[in-house]
């Protein structure tokens, strides 16, 4: 009797220990991860590097956050330098204003511009960054916007001199406008643009395993630790996540929102995505989330293909995201209803379990 | 002990370690981060009610933490969307005041995602 309890003392005793033991084990195993946020873009950059030493990490990260500073100078679409200066891009919209003298561009810039045409044509023009005139005329180049009193006249006036991608002819080093009402604003490319760059110099420099978010988008290389990086999709309307969803190497995601910049006039929410077919914000949708497979700008698509889906109307947006080669992506519409491809609802986890059945979860057929 | 005790203590430890890491991690906060630029300000414990007064690049924002909550209850910024947050109450769940630069960051014994996309 007396031996039979001793026996099961040490049982119990054994248990709790393996159970312990296999609980430490697993913390060992998984490697630290360093984690460093900054405010660049007038936005949060949040990075996290796993599998390194502390010190280098952190070099890393803070290489990464004066590249991003420094290209921030470069795009801004309204600032002037410390010296009174305007930004590369600033100059180059200065130039197209004033009639189509080509002016010099550097090569970085070039190419920018060579990739935003051709996104803005595979989008057909839903993705357009020449319409910094309307989103001025909307309040939105300013650090601190507010209500603007709407100027239907002038919003129709520029949306008809239909300024476009595929005014600025680029030769060799040089670019100029035949349209003078194009003005630049990449808001909706930079952001992308330093996510893909980041990326390649992480690999560079030999890291495996990185998570990097600019401003919300984000793209993961290797995993953390023995897991995949997971990442939380914001609710539109309230603090937190409605999902989360694992992130494999070279994956990015993204999401264009209502909730990021906007203003209320009324009980009207205008946000700074406008259609450029309207010159108007787009109040038919809260929020389109893209998940964007391992490609070399990977993190420009992340960026830049949720613009002409959160644009088109709802009819039109699963083309929309055909044409822009996206098969994973949700969409949640101004009454909060969610629609899903087929592909993305396979990799979500819902933080709400009765998310899908209150929120008449949808799945897309992309055709 | 025979392979069958062996077997059993095996299959106990499994169990011990399953329930001890799915009961053990939940969604519940326990702490606050707070975040000015780039580091970490301060972490309180989300139970002692507190204001917490923070300065940042625009100036003092004032942050509310009671009953496992936490809030920016007033800041200096223009659009006021981390005070239109509200409550926080999650693990994971996070305000974030651009313009003034701090962020707050709602800690539990575990985290549910590495990173928020928004």
């Amino acid at each position: 009797m007396h031996i039979d309890i001793l026996k099961w003392r040490i049982h119990i005793l054994v248990i709790g220990l393996v159970g312990i033991a296999l609980f430490t084990l697993r913390n060992l195993i998984t490697p630290a991860v360093y984690h460093q946020q900054g405010y660049v873009f007038g936005t949060l950059v949040d990075i996290s590097i796993a599998g390194e030493n502390k010190d280098r990490a952190a070099s890393l990260i803070s290489h990464i956050l004066q590249d991003f500073q420094q290209l921030h100078q470069q795009l801004h679409a309204w600032k002037l330098d410390s010296q009174g200066n305007p930004s590369a891009l600033g100059e180059l919209n200065h130039a197209f204003a004033q009639g189509t003298e080509p002016v010099t561009v550097s090569p970085r810039l070039a190419e920018m511009l060579k990739q935003t045409q051709a996104f803005s044509y595979q989008s057909q023009g839903l993705f357009n960054p020449a319409i910094g005139h309307l989103i001025s005329t909307w309040g939105f180049h300013q650090d601190t916007f507010e209500p603007v009193a709407i100027d239907d006249k002038k919003i129709s006036t520029l949306v008809q001199a239909k300024p476009s991608m595929t005014d600025i002819v680029i030769q060799g080093r040089t670019a100029y406008s035949r349209n003078q009402q194009v003005k630049l604003d990449f808001g909706g490319y930079a952001k992308g643009y330093a996510l893909d760059e980041a990326a390649n110099y992480l690999r560079q420099q030999g890291i495996k395993h990185a998570l990097l978010n600019i401003g919300g988008n984000i793209l993961a290389l290797g995993q953390n630790g023995d897991k995949p990086w997971r990442v939380g999709i914001q609710h539109p309307r309230q603090p937190g996540a409605i999902a989360t969803l694992d992130l494999q190497d070279g994956w990015a995601i993204g999401t264009s929102g209502d909730y990021q910049r906007y203003f209320m006039l009324g009980d009207k929410r205008y946000c700074h995505i406008i259609d450029p077919r309207t010159g108007y914000p787009v109040q038919h949708t809260q929020a389109v989330t893209v998940l964007i497979p391992p490609q070399k700008y990977a993190g420009v698509l992340s960026d830049v293909a949720s613009k002409p889906i959160f644009i088109a109307a709802a009819p039109d947006k699963a083309q929309a995201a055909a044409n822009m080669g996206i098969t994973h992506f949700m969409v949640i519409d101004a009454n909060g209803g969610i629609s899903l491809s087929h592909a993305i609802s396979k990799k979500l986890t819902w933080l709400d379990a009765n998310f899908e059945k209150q929120h008449h979860v949808q799945i897309l057929e992309t055709r | 002990m025979r392979t069958g005790d062996w077997l059993i203590l095996m299959m106990s430890a499994v169990a011990v370690f399953y329930l001890f890491h799915s009961l053990w991690s939940n969604t519940h906060a326990t702490k606050v981060q707070i975040r000015i630029g780039d580091h970490i300000h301060a972490t309180y414990d989300l139970h002692l009610t507190r204001h917490v007064k923070v300065h940042g690049t625009m100036g003092d924002a004032v942050i509310h933490i009671a009953d496992g909550k936490a809030r920016f209850a007033q800041s200096p910024c223009h659009n006021q969307y981390c005070v239109h947050q509200g409550w926080l109450s999650r693990s994971g769940q996070a305000a974030v005041c651009m313009p003034n630069q701090i962020s707050l960051e709602l800690i539990g014994d575990s985290k549910p995602f590495d990173t928020l996309n928004y």
